[in-house]
């Protein structure tokens, strides 16, 4: 019951952040310098761009006075209506192309959350473990390396590297490692259920997810190599090892259930971060999904379709707040629930 | 100090108290400073007298002015004649030789004038300072046992020199290199002639490109067909890839710099306020945070790059003030959440209250009573948070939004060096890259450092918000 209302309070308080948020958008797009009519059409220079520019300065209502224009906004984007795309895919509709673009991001974000789990954590532990020794270092340099590397340059090297492995992966090369892939490009999402179209999806994005989990992997080795740290050093470990419990169940079951606490909620918190670094890795891997959207969106003046796309990136960014708070509330009953923010 | 109380009496003691201590090593120390400032002093001038509204004639006088550690002083740039050696350059060294050298001394210079300013602290510490311990020497001599600081203060403070002597430090200027190399002529020895040649600069730098095929490839530590040295080999363009990097460093650092002072300002000042007030005050805030942080910011920084890249702001310095504008907006909020946790528990302290109690205003109890117990902390996360900022900053150029031509940028760099990194051509792109590496995880093994120094006990609890703050920007 409490719980039920510690996250009533908890969306009550993020509406007024949404809010905040999209009025903030709305005046950097709306009230800006740069006119979004006058963005979608380019240079005016000729009487039929002039009437162009007027038509779709009525279109969009920028015409009418401010407040009736954000009115509208508000209106529009409560009901989700989010408008259409004007420059770069001219007349679609702005969920259609979510509908479109979004399971590709999707699909990357999901790698992105899952490699760094798979390596960071248990190089973390292993780290921590073995600490002070030369392997400790080694796994810590790297993580710390790793944590300081950006994602674009990373992106670079790593598209270098593997096209030049021919002699690698057994002989063939990372593009025909398995199964014969393109190094840039999307994913095929289409054929996910069978075994070789969910292969191939897989291969496809895991360079761009290994990039984008990057930061988060160095992350994690650091805390999980922190957290093994704190639980080896409590009594109860002492006492396990003193009834002779074995070291592999001492550390499966003592030791990596209570360090794997603390790092729950830094999991969701990387996905948070996932957001905003997608579009740099997707417009390095060629993948077509929201991030590059977004980009060309901007680049090319699209400016009610970055507008759109902003406000679904905050209802995101929220949403993964919230469920982050709940999840802390849900592992660690001993955090209030009025002191988190 | 002596048990003075009344106020009257305060400067007699200190004048007293001054003209008691021996004054030989402070003089030594001043004029330590008259000797570092020595070589550097037409440098100075010249600064001011471009600066300063005085007129061509003052400009011109000024330039006359020697500067011992400058490119005219020391030149690399020559001519090798066979037979003769080098000409042109300092000495008669090769070109290589002559940069290296200038490079040293410069670095040496730094690194007199930051050991001037340790002497400097420790003369005040020892001599003028009433206090004979405060907290903050526990916390210097806690970062003398911090290895990993060290290195992390070693990298930023070589990361910063490279910044401050930046035209200096490139074998070539930026005006030659990119913005106007036909203006300018360099003397070379042809074989076919056997005689000196005379070719612009721009002329030659179309024979010295880098584009990944034998032949046509100038690569780190080597010399191109006009003999001129290229300690970091040639960009696609022909031009010299380190006199890039060194001004790169440069816009890089500004950036950083600008855009943590100011959400620095912000953070701290939300931060007293919020512990200060606490209950609506502190809830209007985080709800004003929490909306800057519920935008992604990567994507605001693209938003608003674009939207006000028609404006004046956008001129200034390439665009510059502008990034570092839009990462002070978009980035107070994770110095202020990392801030207003210390300056809460500050603020319940008995000593806050007395001094409410005693009348002082909010003001003055905010600044000099909860002000300095969050210094520390701000300085740690204001060091991870320009690791992330500089990562931003040349994310965004790579994309080719951020710094607009000519003025260098490392993310720039990479990206013209991106189609070549499979050939021989590579080091366009891994060389400015690598530098950034180097110089995110010196900020972050900095402020690793300093709060292992400030906190060496309760190690500040929040390990995860100091690693959230590194990877800032996410780029």
């Amino acid at each position: 019951m409490n719980r039920l209302i510690y996250l009533f309070r908890r969306l009550l308080m993020s509406i007024p952040v949404v809010w905040l948020g999209v009025t903030a958008t709305f005046l950097i797009i709306r009230v800006g310098p740069l006119n979004p009519a006058a963005a979608i059409v380019g240079p005016v220079n000729s009487a039929q761009a002039q009437e162009r520019l007027d038509r779709i300065e009525e279109q969009l209502g920028l015409n009418d006075p401010i407040h009736i224009q954000y009115g509208e906004y508000l209106v529009d984007l409560v009901t989700f209506d989010l408008g259409q795309s004007w420059v770069l895919y001219p007349g679609q509709d702005t969920v259609a192309l979510l509908a479109q673009f979004g399971p590709r991001t999707i699909w990357l974000g999901l790698w992105a959350v899952l490699i760094p789990i798979f390596i960071g954590i248990p190089l973390g532990i292993y780290a921590g473990l073995n600490v002070n020794t030369n392997r400790d270092y080694l796994a810590s340099i790297t993580g710390i390396v790793w944590r300081a590397m950006p994602n674009f340059w990373l992106a670079v090297i790593l598209l270098a590297l593997l096209s030049r492995t021919d002699a690698l992966f057994f002989g063939s090369g990372w593009e025909s490692f398995i199964i014969k892939t393109d190094l840039i490009g999307a994913p095929d999402l289409s054929a996910l259920g069978t075994p070789e179209g969910f292969i191939i999806a897989t291969k496809q994005i895991l360079p761009a997810a290994f990039v984008l989990g990057s930061a988060s992997m160095g992350n994690e080795l650091r805390l999980s190599r922190t957290a093994v740290l704190e639980i080896i050093n409590e009594d109860f470990i002492d006492t396990a090892r003193a009834v002779g419990v074995s070291r592999w169940r001492l550390i499966g079951k003592h030791v990596l259930r209570n360090a794997l606490i603390p790092l729950i909620p830094v999991v969701t918190s990387e996905a948070y971060l996932l957001v905003g670094g997608s579009v740099l890795v997707e417009v390095v891997f060629g993948i077509n999904g929201i991030g590059t959207l977004f980009f060309d969106a901007m680049t090319s003046g699209d400016l009610p379709l970055a507008g759109s796309l902003m406000f679904v990136f905050i209802l995101l960014t929220v949403s993964i707040n919230i469920a982050q708070d709940l999840l802390y509330t849900l592992i660690d009953p001993r955090i209030g629930y009025a002191e988190r923010r | 100090m002596t048990d003075t109380s009344s106020p009257s009496d305060a400067n007699v003691t200190v004048r007293t108290r001054l003209d008691q201590i021996p004054t030989s090593a402070t003089r030594a120390w001043l004029a330590g400073a008259v000797l570092l400032i020595l070589p550097e002093v037409g440098a100075l001038i010249q600064f001011a007298a471009s600066a300063l509204p005085l007129g061509e004639t003052a400009v011109a006088a000024a330039d006359r002015i020697p500067v011992l550690l400058s490119r005219e002083r020391i030149p690399n740039q020559g001519t090798l004649v066979p037979g003769e050696g080098w000409e042109g350059t300092f000495l008669g060294l090769s070109p290589a030789r002559a940069w290296g050298l200038r490079v040293g001394l410069i670095y040496l210079y730094g690194a007199l004038c930051l050991y001037w300013i340790w002497r400097g602290y420790l003369l005040y510490r020892n001599r003028y300072r009433t206090a004979s311990w405060t907290p903050f020497d526990d916390v210097v001599s806690r970062f003398r046992g911090h290895r990993w600081g060290q290195f992390g203060l070693l990298v930023v403070l070589a990361f910063l020199i490279l910044a401050v002597f930046a035209p200096a430090l490139g074998p070539t200027t930026l005006e030659q290199n990119a913005i106007d190399p036909y203006s300018y002529e360099l003397d070379y020895y042809d074989d076919d002639t056997g005689d000196i040649e005379t070719i612009t600069v721009g002329a030659a730098n179309t024979d010295t490109t880098s584009q990944g095929i034998e032949g046509r490839n100038v690569g780190p530590l080597t010399y191109d067909q006009y003999d001129r040295f290229h300690p970091f080999g040639t960009l696609p363009s022909g031009q010299d890839l380190f006199t890039q990097v060194a001004l790169g460093a440069r816009v890089s650092l500004f950036i950083g710099l600008l855009a943590i002072t100011i959400s620095g300002v912000v953070a701290t000042s939300l931060a007293l306020i919020s512990a200060y007030y606490g209950g609506l005050v502190d809830l209007a805030i985080v709800l004003v945070s929490d909306a800057t942080q519920s935008l992604p910011q990567l994507l605001v920084v693209i938003l608003l790059s674009v939207v006000l890249s028609q404006t004046w702001l956008a001129g200034l310095y390439s665009g510059g003030v502008l990034l570092a504008l839009i990462f002070a907006l978009t980035g107070w909020p994770s110095l202020w959440r990392a801030v207003r946790g210390p300056a809460l528990q500050v603020s319940e302290r008995t000593w806050v209250d007395a001094a409410d109690s005693y009348g002082l205003a909010p003001k003055t109890t905010m600044r000099r009573h909860i002000l300095p117990y969050i210094v520390g902390y701000l300085m740690v996360y204001a060091s991870m948070s320009l690791g992330g900022i500089i990562i931003g900053v040349s994310g965004l150029s790579f994309l080719g939004l951020g710094i607009s031509s000519p003025t260098p940028e490392w993310g720039r760099l990479v990206d013209v060096g991106q189609p070549l990194l499979t050939t021989m051509s590579w080091h366009i792109a891994v060389l400015p890259g690598t530098l950034i590496v180097i110089v995110v995880t010196g900020f972050n093994a900095l402020g690793d450092g300093v709060r292992d120094a400030i906190d060496a006990e309760t190690d500040l609890s929040s390990e995860e918000e100091t690693s959230a703050a590194a990877s800032g920007a996410g780029g």
